[in-house]
């Protein structure tokens, strides 16, 4: 048999082989008997049980959720436990069964009702049309007794295929037992995509309908790096991809070849990336992304489970820091709880600090509170770090803030720890004072995504614009030097955690520009540490200098390939 | 049967947790248990698909009916959950 290749997005550059399972294919019923062959009473009873025994699958899923990945991701199981005792929809599956329909074919009529008012209500509100069909899907399963994989036990060597994952399912892989997975839909910053690069599992997503035809027990290569997912691989193909990579994962603190100590951190948005990024050999949580705290649920979350999370992340890196960025909101990342209104340009508009001095100022206090709480409970060095800042008045009034916080906890004599304090650098405005932000804060650290973003005018979504939209033009290479300059010339640490840092053919330059951290996805840091060690600072801002003295990306990238 | 009439306190109006503690409230409670918008027809209480759907923001006003035992001490705690700010809820 000859090997078929199916292409699709590569999200991590790993590449795995191993033996094909399938997640959660629709479950056949056919078409519904007769009427008067369906016994009314039975399918009541059916029903009736199906729906205890979803009730109880998800509280299991509940309690699992809560304990490996977080409270907050758990709640998504609370809603589903709502709606599932929901009379309006169980009324409707009823009436379908009276009227002569099989207990699931009476699901599938009785929840599309349900699922077509909430699409019809559109925002907000269409987003629970999912979580309906989730609910729906358990039931017929369930009636159908048709069999569910257990995705925490899948035997060793396992590739999982699946339409798509939810957050819920990827939380429950574990990396030891799945050799990769690989997805029909799905995007590069799906949850299930950040979720791969930050333990380290080969994945594809994306791969299309083709994927659908793969057979189980299939031996497939999912490459994550050419985005492919070959089936039936030959020999010399699975040897390939067996051999993973061969990048040592280095525990310890890197330093240049000349002794300049690089400190290599890793982003995470959920506490189940925490790991990930230990079994890389972070230093250090360069970006600790803090809206997964808030996403997913129907109100925020209350100061003590904040200080809990915060706490976990710090006491996963007792030795190194944890840089904590708060809620970052608008433009692409509404939330379901927070009145955001509609913008012509949600990312000119109202995102980042602008909201938490704002409209967010309640949750924004909550969550200092939280952070200073947590500072003085946490073994690692807490620090925190705000997004969006344009304005020295933004930073001092954000400073106030935190300064009021602690004089409150102090008077109710609560214990708290004042952390280190410092910004995102993403917008222009923020270069160009960069030397009065120094004054004022212990660090900065550099969001190449927006800054590139701003700087080029050029949207990180638009494909038309894409070619603008890239860091390693002189005009934002500028930025980050004048940045760097400021933070230096104030005598504060400067980082950076855009995607930028992870790329290992730019360490050298980075280095050379004078970045004191680089914080990536957890999957690059061995590449990026690899490097550390065999740069030389005095080549490497010989490299910099070229590249900032370049009027062309163009120039940028010769330099760039000259110089290996 | 008892009828009552309720502006919407919580500003996310009758949506998300408001939404879902209404409907957890409500069916601690035996009665039967209807809420209204001004000029809809009521929907049952205890479905937060039906709830939700209502669309009710802050500020609006809402009919709730109830019918049975418990009628009356229903009446009263869903009144103070539609009453009560968001931030006052008891965890």
């Amino acid at each position: 048999m000859s090997e078929r290749t199916l292409s699709g997005i590569g999200v991590t550059p790993l590449s795995g082989v191993g033996t094909v399972v399938w997640y959660d294919q629709d479950v056949e019923i056919g078409e519904p008997p007769a009427a008067e062959s369906v016994d009314a009473a039975a399918e009541h009873g059916r029903f009736e049980n199906a729906v205890e025994q979803a009730q109880e699958e998800l509280q299991a899923e509940r309690d699992r959720t809560a304990e490996k990945v977080g409270e907050s991701e758990a709640e998504i199981f609370d809603a589903h436990l709502q709606f599932l005792n929901d009379p309006q929809i169980t009324g409707a599956v009823e009436d379908s069964i009276d009227e002569g329909l099989p207990a699931e074919h009476a699901t599938r009529e009785g929840f599309q009702q349900g699922i077509e008012q909430l699409e019809a209500a559109g925002g907000r509100m269409a987003e629970r049309a999912d979580d309906l069909r989730d609910i729906r899907d358990r039931l017929v399963r369930i009636l159908a007794d048709a069999e569910r994989i257990d995705l925490s036990a899948l035997p060793e060597g396992t590739v999982l295929l699946a339409e798509m994952l939810t957050p819920s399912d990827t939380a429950q892989l574990d990396p030891e037992a799945v050799a990769g997975f690989a997805t029909a839909e799905g995007g590069r910053t799906s949850h299930a995509a950040i979720f791969a690069r930050s333990i380290g599992i080969p994945a594809v997503v994306s791969a299309g309908d083709d994927l659908l035809d793969i057979e189980a027990d299939s031996e497939v290569v999912v490459d994550g790096e050419a985005g492919e997912v070959i089936v039936d691989p030959s020999e010399a193909t699975r040897e390939r991809a067996s051999e993973r990579r061969g990048v040592e994962v280095r525990a310890d603190r890197v330093e240049t070849a000349d002794g300049k100590e690089i400190e290599v951190a890793a982003n995470v948005g959920t506490l189940a990336e925490l790991e990930g990024a230990v079994a890389q050999g972070a230093d250090a949580i360069g970006l600790f992304r803090t809206e997964f705290l808030f996403l997913d649920r129907e109100a925020p979350p209350d100061e003590d489970e904040q200080v809990e999370t915060y706490v976990e992340a710090l006491d996963a890196f007792p030795e190194g820091r944890v840089v904590v960025r708060t809620l970052d909101v608008g433009g692409d990342k509404p939330i379901p709880y927070i009145e955001a209104d509609e913008e012509d340009n949600p990312f000119l508009g109202m995102r980042g600090i602008r909201r938490s001095l704002g409209p967010d100022a309640d949750l924004f206090e909550i969550q200092i509170r939280a952070l200073l709480r947590a500072g003085a409970k946490g073994e690692g060095t807490l620090a925190v770090m705000f997004p969006l800042v344009t304005t020295v008045g933004e930073v001092e009034a954000t400073l106030d803030v935190v300064e009021e916080v602690a004089a409150d906890l102090e008077s109710e004599g609560v214990d708290y720890a004042m952390p280190e304090l410092g910004v995102m650098i993403e917008t222009p405005a923020a270069v160009f004072v960069a030397d009065a932000l120094a004054e004022r804060l212990d660090f900065f650290s550099i969001g190449t995504n927006d800054l590139a973003q701003y700087v080029m005018a050029a949207s990180r979504q638009n494909e038309h614009v894409a070619d603008l939209h890239d860091p390693s033009d002189p005009a934002v290479l500028r930025a980050i030097h004048r940045a760097v300059e400021a933070a230096h010339g104030g005598d504060i640490w400067i980082g950076m955690c855009g995607e930028m840092a992870g790329d290992p053919e730019l360490t050298e330059l980075l280095i050379g520009l004078g970045l004191d951290e680089l914080s990536m996805s957890a999957v690059t840091i061995p590449d990026v540490k690899a490097n550390v060690v065999e740069i030389r600072t005095d080549d490497a801002g010989e490299l910099a200098e070229t590249a900032l003295e370049s009027a062309t990306k163009g120039e940028v990238r010769a330099a760039l390939s000259d110089d290996t | 049967m008892f009828e009552r009439t309720i502006t919407i306190v919580p500003e996310a109006g009758l949506h998300a947790r408001p939404a879902s503690k209404f409907v957890e409230t409500a069916n601690q409670f035996d009665a039967d248990i209807q809420i209204a918008t001004e000029g809809d027809d009521p929907v049952n209480a205890r479905s937060m698909l039906s709830v939700s759907g209502l669309g009710v923001e802050h500020g609006e006003e809402v009919r709730l009916i109830a019918d049975g035992e418990d009628a009356e001490a229903a009446l009263d705690a869903l009144e103070t959950v539609l009453t009560t700010p968001e931030d006052e809820y008891d965890e």
